[in-house]
């Protein structure tokens, strides 16, 4: 177990590591310059070349890529603090310390003074939508999957259907229309901030509304095939011959293995839920990890697009991870050495 | 005219008849206190000097203030000053600040605090815009001495003199240029030019010190920034209690939800869509001003196939400008005459019009060689949507004449990378109350927002002549040489002039929509529900 925890670390930070340069590469594609985005567009050529020339922007890609390393690492002091580049970037941290990522191009601020308020937020909007897609797509998926093709089934598969094909901004949309200017019982947009004269827990309905009705369906759907293929299962027939009640047959031989093969599904459904956020964010203006995400790539801000992506990369890896401890548990015949 | 000149503000404000930009002719049925909550983007802050986009200029406006201010009417008035006296040759322009201002902290402003402020702007090491403005009267450019990679010597710039911007006394700055210069008042009110505190060295931030009527109390990138008003405003004292801006992101859907819901009170700028989506709502107003903001698609006359001058008026005549304004602006807009002079400039010159005529741009093609027509780039932003529709519509006009143009749009930050070296692109520019003030930023040989690096001798020798003449009637008489030029040989094709609009909630009182989407929240007040 220890040797496999280890062996799933180091894949861990390997992975992190390659995606990190992955953007890092990728970000040359796009152009424009640190200097040039540090200083805006209405600073003179010469101002530009002179911060390139400082911050030793015209290196190749792989020093630049082991100097961002290095200042993340806390090995080397970020060049954009320096006081002689003359732009007045301060990091209360300081200039060196572990996990320093650098200085936002955009927000001109540290960008661990940026990522974590987002994340926070979205992880506010991403927990509850889980905690109700969870329940939801559970007990809509069991109960179609119980009789394949029954009347209960067709109802359920068409409502879960539906929705998931509505994309997310039309959804925003009805349920802004509905809610909000029709029948204004709700906010219609969520600065996550009671100043506005509503609440903040009335803030979120919304949102995640849109979330649930855009994602339960899909997991419903697989949780459904998997009770489906289940219940086909000789030892389902078995459990019946035998004289168990349906009750039985179900919560004590049914469920649990049915739950084995959706389980990872659940579980990618939280990377979605917090990178996958942007349309959501956008359409009601919440201040989230996705739209900042959103913006940070638009203006080629890449020491917020690399902490973003490590964080992303990180959540994907520990919800596998957390995938396969799961895993173990409902199916015994899985085991790590 | 007396305004122009600044005898005195008592008798400007009877001239023009119109409410005094600072609030001391307060009104007496405005209701006081209550929270104000307008949405509008919150981006981050350097320093005052360095604003570049109103959003940002807005937030400090509210604890900083200008010299002097320039109103709906164009008309420029004093702010922070008394009054000015300009000297008969236009060089010598002596600035009387007002005596009763006082910072947040009590201190009393001085000519100190100007003259350290205007010196400062000066400085290419700060990097503000205002001194693109100030080069050709206060600056001057010199060859620094060292030379840069390509062996060409590398220059920088100055102020022209060590007494271009001198203390005469403690409440009077003199500036004294080498070339006349008639703008000077409305330079003063370009919107970084804010007097900050020397002792704050360019920094912002909640708790700033400034002479105006709030002072920030919280701000947050990408949320909000939130105002309390000052007890001891040297006007008088805002109606309102507090303020705040409220950032709702970039989706113009929010702005309709959240104006719907009443989260805000009103938002900063709304366009023609959003308008008609918010009209039927019964709580809101909508506020309309005609502006100079427009947006060029500019050419470089140094790149082929624009160097030949036939080319650029071929575009030109490509062009139905009704049918531009009618498509993008959905008919929010007046239709401009490709000189970048608005009929609003007060040394505005009509010269005959000319429509869109096929012919006649299919042969000027056919002897610029060219019988084809030809195939380009036109780059562009996709944010603001309006100004990526006029490129696709542009784009279907200049089929007509046999140009195909592939649309580059590229997200703003990109494009400002390149807005200067690509030879086909659209900008937008802002409002400038004065056709000189456009025209020597951005078609002045070497002026650093000259985006097509236009350079016609015969253009800055009119341009500097129409800098020197302070009347306006006969200003525009070299204006209608300058427009003609323009027309003949420039570098630019301008579809439109910008009706800009914005919506308030009809309990805001006072609300005057500033074609500069300048927002003064001293100026507003809330009827109680």
């Amino acid at each position: 177990m220890v040797s496999f925890l280890i062996r799933r670390l180091i894949m861990m930070l390997l992975t992190m590591l390659v995606a990190s340069f992955v953007v890092f590469a990728v970000s040359e594609l796009t152009p424009g310059s640190v200097a040039r985005k540090s200083l805006g567009p209405f600073a003179t050529q010469q101002q530009v070349d002179i911060l390139t020339e400082r911050l030793k922007a015209n290196d190749p890609l792989l020093i630049r890529y082991g100097r961002w390393l290095g200042v993340l690492t806390g090995v080397l002091a970020d060049p954009l603090q320096d006081p002689a580049s003359g732009l007045n970037f301060t990091d209360p941290r300081g200039r060196r310390y572990f996990g320093n990522f650098g200085y936002s191009t955009l927000y001109k601020l540290p960008v661990n003074d940026v990522i974590w308020d987002r994340l926070g937020h979205t992880a506010i909007l991403a927990g509850l939508a889980f905690a109700l897609i969870v329940p939801l797509s559970i007990v809509v998926g069991v109960l179609s999957g119980l009789k394949e093709g029954g009347a209960l089934d067709r109802i359920l598969s068409v409502v879960s259907i539906t929705f998931t094909s509505v994309p997310e901004f039309a959804s925003g949309v009805f349920l802004v229309t509905g809610f909000v200017i029709l029948w204004p019982v709700l906010p219609g947009t969520s600065p996550m901030d009671a100043s506005g004269g509503w609440s903040v827990p009335s803030q979120l309905v919304l949102p995640v509304a849109v979330l649930v009705i855009y994602d339960f369906g899909y997991v419903a759907r697989m949780i459904r095939v998997s009770m489906i293929e289940v219940m086909e299962k000789p030892y389902i027939r078995t459990a019946i011959l035998k004289g168990l009640s349906p009750r039985q047959v179900i919560f004590g031989h049914a469920l649990r293995n049915a739950m084995i093969a959706p389980f990872t599904v659940l579980l990618l459904q939280l990377n979605f839920l917090i990178s996958g956020v942007v349309v959501t964010e956008l359409v009601f203006a919440y201040p989230g990890f996705g739209r900042m995400l959103l913006e940070a790539s638009l203006f080629g801000d890449i020491s917020t697009v690399e902490a973003a992506t490590l964080v992303t990369v990180a959540v994907a890896i520990v919800t596998q991870f957390l995938g396969d401890l799961g895993y173990m548990a409902l199916n015994p015949r899985i085991r790590v050495a | 005219m007396a305004t122009l000149l600044g005898l005195s503000a008592a008798l400007a404000y009877e001239a023009v008849g119109e409410i005094d930009p600072v609030g001391t002719a307060q009104a007496a049925d405005m209701p006081k206190g209550g929270n104000l909550r307008i949405g509008m983007r919150c981006m981050e802050i350097k320093s005052p000097h360095l604003a570049d986009f109103a959003e940002r200029s807005n937030v400090i406006r509210q604890v900083c203030e200008y010299l002097t201010f320039t109103g709906r009417d164009n008309i420029t008035r004093p702010y922070l000053l008394e009054k000015w006296d300009v000297s008969d040759d236009l060089k010598t322009w002596t600035l009387h600040i007002r005596k009763d201002v006082k910072w947040h902290n009590g201190r009393p402003l001085t000519a100190d605090d100007v003259v350290w402020n205007l010196r400062r702007v000066s400085d290419p090491a700060v990097g503000s815009s205002v001194l693109g403005l100030f080069t050709g009267y206060l600056v001057e450019e010199y060859q620094t001495g060292e030379k840069d990679k390509d062996g060409k010597p590398k220059t920088s710039s100055r102020l022209w003199s060590d007494k271009a911007i001198e203390k005469v006394d403690d409440h009077t700055v003199r500036l004294n240029a080498f070339a006349p210069q008639i703008a000077v008042p409305e330079h003063l009110f370009h919107y970084p030019m804010f007097i900050i505190d020397p002792a704050e060295n360019g920094a912002f931030g909640p708790g700033s010190n400034g002479t105006g009527p709030f002072e920030l109390v919280e701000f947050t990138v990408g949320k909000s920034a939130k105002y309390k008003a000052r007890k001891d405003y040297w006007g008088s004292a805002p109606y309102l209690d507090t303020f705040e801006f409220v950032d709702l992101g970039d989706n113009p859907g929010a702005q309709i939800a959240a104006i719907a819901s009443r989260q805000v009170d009103g938002l900063s700028e709304a366009d023609a869509v959003q308008i008609n989506a918010m009209k039927t709502f019964p709580h809101v107003a909508v506020h309309k001003v005609d502006t100079t903001q427009t947006a060029v698609a500019r050419m470089h006359p140094d790149q082929k196939p624009f160097n030949d001058k036939r080319v650029r008026q071929a575009m030109r005549l490509a062009v139905d400008h009704d049918k531009v304004i009618q498509t993008v602006l959905l008919g929010a807009g007046t239709s401009a005459e490709d000189h970048h002079v608005a009929p609003t400039h007060p040394e505005y010159a009509a010269l005959p019009k000319y429509g869109k005529d096929v012919d006649k741009a299919k042969t000027l093609l056919a002897d610029a060689g060219y019988p084809d027509g030809f195939e380009i780039d036109m780059v562009t932003r996709p944010d603001p949507i309006w100004e990526l529709n006029t490129v696709q519509v542009l784009a279907e006009q200049f089929k007509d004449i046999g140009v195909r143009i592939n649309i580059k749009a590229l997200p703003s930050a990109q494009y400002w990378d390149v807005w200067t070296t690509v030879p086909f692109s659209l900008t937008a520019w802002g409002h400038r109350p004065l056709g000189i003030m456009t025209l020597s930023l951005a078609y002045r040989s070497n002026a650093a927002w000259n985006e097509s690096g236009y350079s016609n001798p015969e253009f800055d020798k009119l341009l500097s002549q129409a800098e020197g003449i302070l009347d306006p009637k006969q200003r525009s008489a070299v204006m209608a040489k300058i427009e003609a030029l323009m027309q003949d040989d420039g570098p630019i094709v301008q579809p439109f002039w910008r009706v800009f609009s914005t919506v308030m909630d009809k309990k805001v009182m006072g609300f005057q929509l500033h074609p500069s989407q300048y927002i003064f929240a001293n100026e507003y007040a809330v009827a109680a529900a």
